[in-house]
């Protein structure tokens, strides 16, 4: 019968479990470095850069092509979020309307409400 | 019959057989959609811009009187506290008689790059908190707050001590950030040009804040893949997985200013531990907090490591205050099968106790 010693899965989750976390502290010392800490950020620097030039290239050409640009789609986006949010506010006010005092529909919904009455069980009950 | 007491024939059996499962399964697994998350009865009840507020259908016939707040981390979305039915801290709360309410993010919209430390706590917050009073009636509140969503509460708290906050409960919430050192290397005051970043690209995008937490454990992606892989056969095992992989990839973006805000004063400054914190011109100290309060913090925790979060309870003047320490790491520790066991018992009967 073969137990974890020579159980091919387990040795293989043992083994699986080890790089994993032999890997990790080995990466996490390295980028305590201060070295990796300028090499990432020059690198990242560089690419933000880039990223920032492709995309108003990108959006001059778009322009030219007569096409709407991501600025003007996320501008319409916006838009678009604000009309949902003014929905959003008309239905917490006619949800507010109705438990104030809408249709007896409404009131019924509103007083199904559970009352805040509740205590702690005492210890040792289930709750 | 457990795997070490099978014979051998039986043991090369089982694995052909979950070999020929993990074939059929891992093409059933390309092509079926993600499993649905956050599916807990809710309402929206306040929704502007990057915030939303939910409110959760009450689940039992009785509540306690003092509604619950979570304050969601502004990287992540809140449905990591609501996965699925019976994997959700927000469903057991309203079991066990809570009302429960959520204060949750989308990613902030380009115009709302502006958005500050002050737009979160001194108006997203209080806003909330003023909603829900009118709502149910109650004035008093209780927080709790899960990782930034915990520094965000706690400011508040720190600003607003004369209420109406009743409790303040945060998992995992650095306090010290000279502790997180990774994060401290990453954002290396010397390297690391916060301001030519939030200048050039507004908003922080989500594959920065990903990557971020990513490095920080590099080898753990490729390891998790290799699992599911050899768990693929497991309908179960392949749901969770794809849950919580959903969640954490689901990084949002963060508004500039508040991201520009947060390097400097927290990572760079580390204003909250120093005690010189400042939202908005008012000073936000920890020993302003006299509520009671409980810091639920992980064991293993690879994001907020303990040194980062233990000062939070020794620094507050709260007289009714408790830490604990809980196995689990930083997502497992508030979501998940554990949790239910281990921090979710732990919140009822604190809360309980404290809610009527």
């Amino acid at each position: 019968m073969p137990d974890k010693a020579n159980d091919p899965a387990a040795l293989w989750r043992g083994f699986l479990g080890d790089l994993e976390s032999g890997f990790n502290s080995f990466a996490n010392k390295a980028m305590e470095s201060e070295g990796f800490s300028r090499a990432m950020n020059q690198a990242g620097g560089a690419s933000m850069a880039a990223q920032k030039a492709l995309g108003e290239a990108m959006e001059k050409y778009l322009t030219s092509m007569n096409l709407p640009s991501r600025t003007q789609f996320i501008a319409m986006g916006e838009r678009l979020q604000g009309i949902e949010n003014q929905l959003a506010e008309i239905k917490a006010i006619l949800h507010q309307m109705g438990r104030d005092g809408g249709t007896a529909e409404d009131r019924a919904a509103g007083a199904r409400r559970p009352p805040r009455t509740r205590r702690p069980p005492s210890h040792g009950e289930p709750g | 019959m457990t795997s070490a007491a099978q014979s051998i024939p039986d043991r090369i059996q089982s694995e052909v057989q979950r070999a020929i499962q993990r074939s059929i399964k891992g093409v059933e697994y390309l092509g079926s959609p993600a499993p649905a998350v956050g599916s807990t009865p809710k309402d929206t009840v306040l929704a502007r811009g990057t915030m939303k507020l939910h409110h959760y259908r009450p689940q039992a016939d009785e509540v306690y009187r003092v509604p619950v707040l979570i304050v969601m981390a502004t990287t992540n979305r809140g449905y990591v506290l609501d996965l699925a039915p019976g994997q959700s801290l927000v469903e057991f709360l309203l079991r066990r008689g809570f009302d429960v309410y959520m204060l949750d993010w989308t990613a902030p919209s380009p115009e709302e790059k502006s958005l500050r430390m002050e737009d979160y706590v001194l108006d997203f917050i209080p806003g909330c908190i003023r909603h829900i009073q009118r709502d149910c009636g109650e004035s008093d509140i209780s927080l709790i707050g899960y990782c930034f969503g915990g520094v965000l509460s706690t400011l508040y708290a720190s600003i607003f001590p004369e209420g109406p906050l009743k409790n303040l409960v945060c998992f995992t919430t650095p306090v010290d950030f000279r502790e997180m050192k990774l994060f401290q290397n990453f954002s290396d005051r010397r390297y690391f040009d916060v301001d030519r970043l939030v200048d050039s690209v507004g908003n922080v995008p989500p594959e920065l804040i990903f990557a971020s937490f990513e490095m920080l454990r590099p080898a753990s992606r490729l390891v998790g893949q290799t699992q599911l892989w050899e768990n693929i056969w497991n309908d179960e095992y392949v749901k969770s997985y794809r849950m919580f992989d959903r969640w954490a990839t689901d990084t949002l973006p963060l508004a500039g200013e508040y991201f520009r805000q947060t390097t400097k004063d927290l990572m760079w400054d580390n204003r909250l531990f120093n005690d010189t914190m400042s939202v908005g011109g008012h000073p936000a100290r920890l020993g302003a907090i006299k509520v009671p309060i409980l810091h639920a913090v992980a064991e293993h925790d690879h994001i907020v490591p303990y040194g980062a979060a233990r000062p939070l309870i020794p620094a507050v003047s709260s007289t009714d205050k408790e830490e604990v320490i809980l196995k689990g790491g930083h997502i497992s520790v508030a979501a998940g099968a554990n949790a239910s066991k281990r921090l979710w018992p732990k919140l009822d009967q604190w809360l309980s106790e404290r809610s009527t």
